[in-house]
Parts: C-alpha cells; sequence; structure tokens
C-alpha cells in the first residue's frame, strides 16, 4: 500500500522535525498506516487517530497514549516483522518510526479492541481490589497453577520470540573524567564546559537528537532560537576528540563507585534488522570519575475520575506531538492545570488551528503571565475548578467541572459538563531522580518546588537542572555551566571558574507564579465510591485501592507500594509514584516527608537479554579450553565431556560402536596391551624456594619431608575442616623444585588456596607458585606392553623396573623430544606419564601411535579412565569426595601423617569430635548380586529395603560402572560404619520401585596386591 | 601470582639469605638443533586457525590487524626488589635492569614486563630460552625463581586505528593515552579470560594469553572486530 498519501487525520501541514521528504509506512495491529522518518512509533499512531493501543492489567480498560517519553505506561508495544525479530517492552513512545515497521498492542486477550476482559473488569472490578492476587489466588494452592495461566494471559506485556535472534548485541568498556547524563539544556552546558577543560567527557541522551526539551521550545538563547544554540553545541562536542556523545542512549544505571550502564539503540530505528555487519544494541559500561546528573523531570498527571480513559494525556506531551512532530492527538481539548507551565500545551493547540474547549486551572486566582497569553487568543479560563471527571470509553467525548476549595480536598461548586476529544492534565513536575536513586541516596522533599529532588549522595555526583527542581531554562543553562566546570576542576581539570563558558543569557524569560499542590482530584463522592482514579496505569492502581491499603493497616509507603503494586509496572511508575505517595500521606493524615518515597532501582527502562547478554552467548558464551591434542581427537572421532571448561575427549567410539562397546574395548586393550590418555589438562603447578618443601608438607595430609629427588609422591589436600578437597601426585624435581599435580577442575583453586596460605599464614616461607598447566602436555601410556612402546621411543631413558621405580620420574627424549616422564599409575597398570613442552605435544603424540600400532595402542577418553581407576579403588576429588570426607572416610588414613614437626592444613578438622566418631559414612566397595546390573550413581543405600517411607538412608553411590575386565559391575559408594560391614548387603531402592543388592567389599577390585604396577 | 609484602613483620623476617643458591631442575624443553628437516614439528597454541591461509585469503583492508608471534621463548621471573643478588644477576645477564611496576623494557630482541611486585615476564627468542635461563640462573642468588612457559602462552599483536575499540570490548582496564601509555604493561580481565597488554606504540598493542584459551580469544576477537575488518597477518 502506498499510504505514504493517505491522510493523516492529526497531521499539520507544516511544522515539526520530522523529515515529509521521507514518507514511510508501518503495520500497526495488522493494519498499515502513514508516517515520516523523523515520527516516533507514538507520534505516528496519533497521527493517524489511533486511540486504543492496549488494555490495561487488571481491569482490561483501552488505554491511549498519554506521555512522549520513557514515563509512557500504556503504549508498551510487541515489536516485530518476523518470529525471529520480536521484541517485548518497546514504549512506542522511544520507537523511531522506520519504514516497514511492524508492531502489536500485547495486553488483550483476545483482542485490543474487544476484550473478553473487559467483560470479567466491568463485572468483577469491585472484586479485585488490590491485594486480590494474595487474597484470592493463594488458595487452596493446587489450584494455583490454573489461576498462574489465567493471570499471566492475562497480564502480558509481551512476548519473547521462540527463534533465535539473528542481530548482534554488544557491550564495550569507557572511562571517562565526566560523564553528563541527559542532553537537554543543563546537560549539553555541562558537557560543554567540562569538554572545553579537556577533561573526557561522555554525554548520553536517550533521544535520538541532542536537546531534551529544547527541541520543542520557542524560547530565545542568546537571541536566537533555542534550537541553533542546541546545533550550536553540539556542533563544537562533535569536534572535540575528547567527548564521546552516545544519542539514543539510555542510561539505565547508575551502580556503586560511579560505574554506568547505558543501552545503546545503534539501529532500531533503521529496520527489523540491523544492517548486515552492524551491531544491534550496544551496551556501555563506563566508569566516570565525576557524573553530572542532568536528566530533567517528568510531569504528573493529575488523577480524577476515568483519567485512563483515550484522550487523557499529559499536557506536556500535547506540547511535545504538536511541536516537534506536527501531531495534534484531537480535535477540541480540555486542559486543566496547577500551575503555569501547563497552558503551552493549550497555546500549542490553539496555534495549531484546532480548537481548545477550556483551561480549566485549579487555583483560585492564577495571575500568571500565560492567563494574559490564554486571553489574547480567546480561550475559556475557569479559574479554581477542577475537571473532576472524563466521559467515554474508547475516546473522550467530554469532561465534567467543578468548582473546588482552595486546597483541592473537596468539590464546592455545581457540575458543568464540556464536549471535548482531548483532555491534557499538567500537575506540576517530578524531578527524574531514579539514577540517583540506583545509588542508595534517598530522595528529599522540597516544599518550594513540591517535589523530591536528589538527596545526600555518596558518590561522585552532581546535579543540574530540572532533576534540582530547576524548571527555568536560565537556571539550567546556569547549572549546567557550574556542574560542568566544577566536575572538570574535581577530575583534575581546568581551573574552577566561570570564563571557560560564558552562561547563554535567555530572553525575555518570564516569572513562573505559584503551583497549587494537588495530587488527587476531589469528586462529588467519596474515593471508593466515584468512578475509578487511576494512579499507576500500568499496574491499575486507584486513588481508592492507595487509601484501602492505608486502611488495612499498611502504614510504611513501601508496604503500600507492594501490596497495591504501585510502580511494579516496567514503566516502574514513573508517573504516578509521587501522586501515590501524596495520597498514602494525605489517607494517613501525615505529610508528604513524613511519609517519604519509595526509590528506584536499575533499570531506568526495560533492556533487552541481548544487550544484557551482549557476545557472551553462542560459540562464546564460555571459554573453552582445548589442549595441544584437541584436533587429533576430533578426527578420530572423540566424544568430548566438559571437564571444568575444559574440552577432554570421553571416549572414542568406532563405527558402529555403543558408548559401553566403546568402553569395555578401550579398557580391555588397555588392560591387555597398552592404552593412551591426554592427561594434560591436570593441574600442574611449579613450585620452586628453599622451603618449597616445608611448605607442601604444611599443605598435604601426608608427609613430604623425606622425598627423595627424582621422586613422586601421592597427596591429599584437605580444607581446615578436614575435608578432603583434592588430591595428585607431586614430584621433587630437585631439593628446592617440585612439580604438583592438582585435578583438572581443582587446578586454579589449588593454586588460590597455595597462595592464600602463602600471602596470609606463611609469607616467611621462601617459595614460588606458577601454574605451568598450560606448559606442559602430558600422554599417560599405560598397560602391560607401555614400556615395550616407550622404549621404542626414548633412548636415553632407562626403562627397566630395576632403574625406573614405581613413582620415580626421569628426564629424557621422548619422540626427539625433551621430556619427564613420571612412572605413576592411576590405573594399576604399568604406567608412564610423558611431559613434554605443549608446542610439542601433538608431535609426539603422533609418533607415539605410529610405534604403537603393532601392540594395539588404544586412545582412550574420561570415562574409560574412571572405570580403570575405579577397578583399583582409587577415588576422584569431587566425585567420590563432596567436601564432607575425611581421609579416614576414604579408608585414607596411610596418607595421613601427624608426626609432622609443624602441623598441616585440616589436622584439627579431622579430629574434631563429629569427625572421629563411630559410625561414619565411609567410601565402600560394592558389588552387586546381579552382576550386570549397574546401580545409578546417586542411589541411596538402606540396610531394609521393605522399611516404610521415609526409609533410613546409610549413604549414596559415588561411582559405579560395568568392568569389561572383571566381567561385572563395580560401584563405590559411602555407607555408614562401611569398613566394618564388609560381607554384608545393602540395598538401593530404585525410582522404578525395584531394588539393586549389593555386597559390600573392598574398594580394591582388581590386583589388591598391586602386582600389575610394579613390574 | 603477586606475593604482597601485606604482613609487616614480613620485612624483618627478609632476612635476605642472599648467598643462597635454590637447587632447581633447568631443563631444555626445546629438541637441540638437528639436520635440516628433522627437527620435530612445533605447534603454537593458533597453529590450528592456520593463520597464514588467512592472511593470504584474507580482506587487505580494515581496521584492525592481527599477528601471532609464535613460539618465542617465555621465561617467568620470580623474586624481590629487595634482593640484590636478584636484581643485579638480572641486569648483568641482559644488559638492563627489571623495569617497575606496570612498565616494559625492549632491548633487541628481548623484552621484559613487569606483571606483578615480584614477577616479570621475559620473552625471548625461542632457541635462547634455556641458555638465558642458566645464565640468570648462575648470576643470581637468594630467593628467586625461574620458569619456563614457553608451550603454555603465546603472543598476539593487535594493531590498526580500531585495534583499541576491538581491547575496549574486551577489556574493563582503561586503555586512554592519559592512563595507557607506550611501554605499559597491565594483567588485566579480556573477555572471560585474562592477557597481558602491553601498548607497543600508538596504535599497537600486545596480548599475551594462555595456550588452553588461545583458540577462544582468537574467536573472540575474530567477532570483536568484525565491524572494523580484521586483516591478518601470517
Amino acid at each position: 500500500m502506498t499510504s505514504s498519501n493517505h491522510v493523516q487525520p492529526n497531521r499539520l501541514q507544516n511544522g515539526g522535525r520530522i523529515d515529509r521528504s521521507q514518507p514511510v509506512t508501518f503495520e500497526y495491529n495488522n493494519k498499515t498506516y502513514p508516517g515520516f522518518v523523523g515520527d516516533t512509533l507514538a507520534s505516528a499512531m496519533l497521527a493517524n487517530g489511533i486511540d486504543v493501543v492496549g488494555r490495561s492489567f487488571k481491569y482490561s480498560r483501552p488505554r491511549g497514549i498519554i506521555a512522549a517519553g520513557a514515563d509512557e505506561p500504556n503504549a508498551v508495544l510487541q515489536l516485530g516483522a518476523t518470529e525471529a525479530t520480536q521484541v517485548p517492552n518497546v514504549r512506542a513512545t522511544q520507537q523511531e518510526l522506520f519504514h516497514g515497521l511492524v508492531a502489536k498492542s500485547t495486553n488483550g486477550w483476545p483482542s485490543t479492541d474487544n476484550d473478553l476482559m473487559s467483560y470479567v473488569g466491568k463485572v468483577g472490578g469491585r472484586m479485585m481490589p488490590p491485594g486480590f492476587y494474595y487474597k484470592t489466588f493463594m488458595y487452596p494452592q493446587s489450584l494455583w497453577d490454573t489461576y498462574e495461566g489465567f493471570i499471566r494471559k492475562a497480564a502480558g506485556l509481551g512476548r519473547s520470540p521462540v527463534e533465535n535472534d539473528p542481530d548482534i548485541y554488544d557491550q564495550i568498556n569507557h572511562h571517562c573524567d565526566v560523564m553528563v547524563v541527559g542532553a537537554g539544556p543543563a546537560g549539553l552546558s555541562a558537557a560543554l564546559a567540562a569538554a572545553r577543560t579537556g577533561a573526557r567527557v561522555i554525554l548520553a541522551d536517550e533521544q535520538a537528537e541532542f536537546g531534551g526539551m529544547l527541541l520543542h521550545s520557542d524560547e530565545l538563547i542568546d537571541g536566537q532560537p533555542a534550537q541553533q544554540w542546541v546545533s550550536r553545541v553540539v556542533g563544537e562536542l562533535v569536534g572535540l576528540e575528547n567527548v564521546t556523545l552516545l544519542p539514543r542512549s539510555t542510561v539505565n544505571g547508575y551502580h556503586d563507585h560511579n560505574f554506568l550502564t547505558i543501552h545503546e539503540r545503534r539501529t532500531d530505528h533503521l529496520g527489523d534488522l540491523a544492517p548486515k555487519g552492524q551491531v544491534r544494541q550496544r551496551m556501555h559500561r563506563v566508569r566516570a570519575a565525576w557524573v553530572v546528573l542532568a536528566s530533567g523531570a517528568i510531569e504528573r498527571p493529575l488523577v480524577y475520575a476515568n483519567n485512563d480513559v483515550p484522550g487523557c494525556m499529559l499536557a506536556s506531551a500535547v506540547s511535545t506531538y504538536i511541536k516537534r512532530y506536527a501531531v495534534v492527538p484531537g480535535n477540541q481539548l480540555v486542559l486543566m492545570t496547577t500551575n503555569d507551565q501547563g497552558y503551552q500545551a493549550a497555546l500549542d493547540w490553539h496555534d495549531a488551528g484546532r480548537k481548545v474547549v477550556a483551561i480549566v486551572d485549579t487555583r483560585a486566582e492564577p495571575t500568571g503571565a500565560c492567563v494574559l497569553e490564554a486571553q489574547r487568543r480567546g480561550i475559556e479560563l475557569i479559574k479554581g475548578s477542577a475537571v473532576i471527571e472524563a466521559k467515554g470509553s474508547k475516546r473522550v467525548n467530554g469532561v465534567s467541572v467543578a468548582a473546588i476549595n482552595a486546597s483541592g480536598e473537596r468539590v464546592t461548586g455545581n457540575i458543568r459538563s464540556l464536549f471535548c476529544d482531548t483532555l491534557a492534565s499538567a500537575g506540576g513536575w517530578s524531578p527524574a531522580v531514579h539514577l540517583s536513586c540506583h545509588t542508595g541516596s534517598r530522595p528529599e522533599w522540597r516544599e518550594d518546588v513540591q517535589a523530591f529532588v536528589p538527596g545526600k549522595t555518596v558518590q561522585k555526583q552532581l546535579t543540574a537542572g530540572a532533576i534540582n527542581g530547576s524548571y527555568r531554562l536560565s537556571a539550567c543553562l546556569e547549572e549546567g555551566v557550574r556542574q560542568g566546570v566544577l566536575a572538570a576542576a574535581n577530575a583534575g581539570f581546568g581551573q574552577q571558574s566561570d570564563d571557560i563558558v560564558e552562561i547563554p543569557s535567555v530572553d525575555g524569560e518570564v516569572e513562573q507564579t505559584a503551583p497549587m499542590a494537588l495530587f488527587h482530584v476531589p469528586h462529588t463522592k467519596p474515593t471508593s465510591r466515584a468512578p475509578k482514579q487511576f494512579v499507576d496505569y500500568q499496574t491499575d492502581v486507584t486513588a481508592a485501592g492507595i487509601e484501602l491499603a492505608t486502611r488495612e493497616g499498611f502504614e510504611s509507603i513501601e508496604h503500600v507500594k507492594r501490596y497495591t503494586a504501585m510502580g511494579f509496572g516496567t514503566d516502574q511508575g514513573k508517573l504516578g509514584n509521587i501522586n501515590g505517595m501524596a495520597i498514602a500521606a494525605k489517607s494517613m493524615n501525615k505529610s508528604i516527608p513524613e511519609t517519604g518515597t519509595t526509590i528506584f532501582r536499575p533499570n531506568y527502562t526495560p533492556i533487552t537479554f541481548g544487550a544484557i547478554a551482549g557476545r557472551n552467548c553462542g560459540e562464546l558464551f564460555d571459554p573453552k579450553r582445548y589442549s595441544a591434542m584437541h584436533r587429533w581427537h576430533v578426527e578420530n572421532g572423540a566424544k568430548f565431556e566438559d571437564v571444568g571448561q575444559w574440552k577432554r575427549p570421553w571416549y572414542f567410539p568406532k563405527p558402529g560402536e555403543s558408548m559401553q562397546d566403546a568402553l569395555n574395548r578401550e579398557c580391555l586393550a588397555t588392560r591387555e596391551s597398552v592404552g593412551i590418555l591426554d592427561a594434560s589438562t591436570l593441574g600442574k603447578i611449579d613450585i620452586q624456594g628453599k622451603d618449597a618443601r616445608e611448605f607442601l608438607g604444611r599443605v598435604y595430609t601426608n608427609a613430604w619431608a623425606k622425598l627423595g629427588v627424582g621422586k613422586c609422591r601421592y597427596g591429599l589436600m584437605c580444607g581446615e575442616d578436614g575435608m578432603v578437597f583434592d588430591d595428585g601426585v607431586t614430584a621433587c624435581l630437585a631439593e628446592n623444585h617440585f612439580v604438583m599435580t592438582t585435578t583438572t577442575g581443582g587446578a586454579a583453586r589449588v593454586l588460590e588456596w597455595l597462595e592464600l596460605y602463602h600471602q596470609t599464614e606463611w609469607p616467611e616461607l621462601e617459595v614460588y607458585f606458577n601454574t605451568v598447566t598450560d606448559q606442559w602436555s602430558t600422554l599417560t601410556i599405560s598397560g602391560p606392553n607401555s614400556r615395550k612402546l616407550l622404549s621404542e621411543l626414548t633412548d636415553d631413558i632407562d626403562l627397566s623396573g630395576d632403574n625406573f621405580k614405581f613413582m620415580d620420574w626421569r628426564e629424557g627424549t621422548v619422540a626427539g623430544v625433551p621430556a619427564r616422564v613420571f612412572r605413576i599409575s592411576f590405573t594399576g597398570e604399568l604406567s608412564f606419564e610423558v611431559n613434554v613442552q605443549s608446542n610439542y605435544g601433538m608431535q609426539v603424540w603422533e609418533k607415539v601411535f605410529e610405534a604403537g600400532k603393532k601392540y594395539n595402542l588404544t586412545p582412550y577418553g574420561t570415562e574409560t579412565m574412571h572405570i580403570l581407576r575405579a577397578e583399583k579403588g582409587f577415588i576422584i576429588a569431587g566425585q567420590d569426595t563432596d567436601g564432607s570426607v575425611t581421609p579416614m572416610d576414604l579408608g585414607m588414613g596411610w596418607c595421613v601423617a601427624n608426626n609432622k614437626p609443624f602441623s598441616y592444613i585440616g589436622k584439627r578438622g579431622m579430629a574434631r569430635e563429629d569427625c572421629v566418631k563411630p559410625n561414619r559414612k565411609q567410601l565402600v566397595g560394592l558389588k552387586t548380586k546381579d552382576p550386570q546390573k549397574v546401580i545409578p550413581e546417586g542411589s541411596q543405600a538402606v540396610a531394609d529395603p521393605n522399611q516404610p517411607i521415609p526409609m533410613t538412608m546409610l549413604g549414596h553411590v559415588t561411582s559405579s560402572y560395568y568392568s569389561a575386565c572383571l566381567g561385572h559391575s563395580i560401584a563405590m559408594g559411602f555407607v555408614r560404619g562401611g569398613l566394618d560391614k564388609m560381607g554384608e548387603s545393602v540395598y538401593y531402592p530404585q525410582a522404578d520401585g525395584s531394588v539393586i543388592e549389593a555386597e559390600i567389599c573392598s574398594p580394591i577390585f582388581l590386583d589388591p596386591k598391586g602386582e600389575r604396577q610394579n613390574v | 601470582m603477586s606475593n604482597l609484602n601485606i604482613n609487616p613483620q614480613d620485612s624483618a623476617v627478609t632476612d635476605l639469605d642472599t648467598a643462597f643458591k635454590p637447587d632447581c631442575a633447568q631443563m631444555r624443553q626445546t629438541p637441540v638443533q638437528a639436520e635440516a628437516g628433522q627437527a620435530p614439528r612445533a605447534e603454537s597454541p593458533l597453529y590450528h586457525a592456520d593463520l597464514a591461509s588467512m592472511a593470504a585469503k584474507g580482506p587487505l583492508e580494515g581496521g584492525v590487524q592481527l599477528q601471532e608471534l609464535s613460539l618465542l621463548g617465555h621465561l617467568v621471573i620470580r623474586g624481590s626488589l629487595d634482593n640484590p643478588a636478584f636484581v643485579d644477576g638480572f641486569a648483568q645477564v641482559m644488559g638492563f635492569a627489571l623495569p617497575g611496576k606496570l612498565a616494559s623494557v625492549e632491548q633487541g630482541d628481548a623484552s621484559v614486563r613487569w606483571i606483578a611486585p615480584d614477577e616479570w615476564l621475559l620473552v625471548v627468542p625461542g632457541n635462547e630460552a634455556f641458555e638465558l635461563e642458566g645464565r640468570l640462573r648462575e648470576l643470581m642468588a637468594g630467593h628467586f625463581s625461574i620458569v619456563n612457559v614457553s608451550g603454555g602462552q603465546t603472543i598476539l599483536q593487535l594493531s590498526g586505528p580500531d585495534a583499541v575499540k576491538v581491547l575496549k570490548k574486551s577489556t574493563g582496564y582503561d586503555l586512554h593515552d592519559r592512563n595507557f601509555p607506550v611501554g605499559k604493561v597491565v594483567t588485566t580481565t579480556f573477555a572471560k579470560t585474562q592477557a597481558v597488554i602491553r601498548r607497543l606504540d600508538a596504535q599497537q598493542w600486545e596480548l599475551v594469553i594462555r595456550r588452553s584459551f588461545a583458540d577462544y580469544v582468537w574467536l573472540w576477537l575474530q567477532d570483536a572486530s568484525a565491524e572494523y575488518g580484521l586483516i591478518v597477518r601470517g
């Protein structure tokens, strides 16, 4: 449809900052509409006369656009032309229009215009007071699933896509001297002042264009239209290399230590998908020396009956739509205001050529210059009165106006009805204190401006402009300059003087007269009987609801908030919170400062998950660590297992083999001839220093004083509590030089553990630790033929059993590469661990395979390693231990030396009463009665399988496999007092009702004398 | 790992036995060069990425250039600046002093980076590491350690007008000229791993990364530089 020529009924012929040379079309709820580049989705919808943009959360009432910025509670839409590009939670007021944009309303079921829930809402409205969900849906609990589905469907504010987002989102870090938040008059002057000192400045603003309210202002700065001043300042900032400008970037979080998170929408204005190669959204992570908050203020709507009927809008938003987007969102306007600024909407409306029915000023005798302006245009002014009720359902069709008393608490006159289709309200301004609140600062009430302003802060933070309640342009400009200069000076740039930037002058600024404090417009009926007076649109909280909450005893404003859900929407109650607090205060006969305010948390506006995740997704979600032989494993069909961040070969299936087939083959080949394991991932720590040996004696449970050069020893490491946390073999390379191995997953933790004890407890010990995990590739060659195989690859190491004993190590050359060879064994077989510098790992691995062909050298992975070690009863720290077992519980008391001159970590812990009591859970072997049955790991042991539930648990299975070498299953597990129960039966009831019976036995199933490894 | 002297008693304890010669097992880890063509094949941590082919095929224009400086000799040197036998030993062998905090020194083929208050990284041509370690051990005394980690890490050079943007996406450290002048060295987080970052020039940076994380860093850098165009140098 070429509908750019279609009539946009509310579009003015001239004016605005839209680009009329670039007409576009967009789709809203499956209908196509015209608009222009430069529109927001909201301004284009209003131009086309779209009144209803959604249905309310609880009562399902039709809702229309109220605001023109981040404060919009209703026009929260679902965007996306395809399934993959769906984006929920988009505020139409902040989404720039592009050609082909597809939007849908979200909270209408089955549709926005014809909503089933509205019947519930109308009929059930009274049945849904605040706390309704707590009171009603909690019981009976069995029905919660039913309730939940209903509530979620009814309450939705959009949905996630079910396909992967094709766009790129990323993150970038910045440091700056001065971070300026907001590019209105205060922010621009602050940024310019700071930038001229040479300080690094970042200026961020959520809008596409810098300028804030100046973009639709008629005021003159330095004798020129404000827009020209904006262009001049932005032009200078663009040219400064010490300045980073971030338009379309919402400062969403202000965290500790002046760390800010900024959500930049780089291509959301260009199309449904980002142009190829471009980043759609970027999260800027800024560390700022000083921050200037110039985030402005948000206009408060007035709270009157039916104030949610489409056509009820903020006065400032009406002005914005007219002046910036050339859209008049209606034909006949009634304006209700408590202050002078509010008049501007009526003046703009009139000047746009449409009818202003009346200005209703709640003040008895308004005297400002604005009154004259209204009179000059012949607009009727109704003083000392309020619109107490709006009429209409899907659009305002009239209002009821009545005189009110001076304090605004009661209706004093007769009701007069006016016809109109738009009702703008101006209830004063609430400074955007959100970011200041993020830092923990509590806002303070200022009576003179009738608003909360930022309170004391612990951050290096300054504020300028309307956030301080300074609403006059001249004040904004002056505060901006001063705070910009001060921030830069505080950060060490420039002198704190005024002459760096002349404070711009504002011509003909008129004095504003005092506003009236009015947070709740009275009705002829009591609040509880009057039509609904909405405070928080998004969560459907009414004035009556707040009064009810206080009557029910909720006195803390935080409790009122939680009970009524005020401020819990995605807009965080930007419009309604202050009105709500004031209503609660009045209802409790307290002042506003006594009642206090709720505060805000990050994020200021919703952020996409894409921007939060950045590039930490897909392949980059988490580092994958590889050994030097990884390519070989891939080429040889390995299946991989994640061990920490490492990708370790799990097993190497041949074509047609099941996993168990492959494991059986790998196990048998190793026991019968020779197998090889890539053990490079084991943690390795190089330890040098005069006191290295002493240090080992303190961190391991066993003795190290006498370990000779050329020897290795297995060690257990415990925490202070005496519980095993890691184990491994450490070799004495030289008198002052050791290399320790750790578990793969425990490497970093063990190194930190050693450093912690060295740095905090024993700094006097002369020892240095360095990780060498990545330095060495480790090839574990295991099996009866391992010696023969290795002998073909080395001519300078004597491999004979007499000269190279079990637990010895030798240096030499393997396959032409210098190597350290350790004769240690985790399989119980004759076994050599060959360590070569990792650049040569692959080369040596390949050479070993060349020589190993005739021995049927078989690569095996972690699973076969697990089986082979379990056949020998060797534990795996982290699998057979869980932080609650002592060496004695593992039957490894032989690995504890209590006669060391200095103590060792865990000694006292394992001597605690509880650790030495009888009948602790102890690690034993388990032999199933049915030799083919493999007990699932984690199965719980019981003594009597027929005991009624809850049964008495005796322990659990930690390791369990089928052993092809033994021809039956094997398992290890904890059994209470198990070491004294050899030969007894325990039972493992399964989820399917079956029971596996097993006999308690030694965990050493194979070669208990160790003859195989000592050859 | 730093070894902070946080215990006030520590300096009293540091009654340095500067005559003590630690007995450590220095090991030649690279094959002695055999006849040409006989030497075992060495594979750097990014060998599998085949950067040479990528360089031949890849684009010639872009804002970021990347090169692996492979198979160099990396020695981690630990010791105390309070130990003259350590400090002087280094200077005697290298002809220059150990750099101070966050600094580096480059002379000829050798470069040394400050890593921590008691730790430096010395990088030399791959075939010089063993002999150099020997001479250092010979001339140093007291409490020190030298660890050859040539197989455990590699060096990437990142350069070009957009290189700094790629780094800004990868690390939270401040890379601005004022905070990160040429020659400075910082060990810090890099994406979800770590790197030793050194500034070589206005637009040239060096990353020392661990072997097992090299593939991750390589994927990360390709991704982060995609929008600027990545030129791989073989």
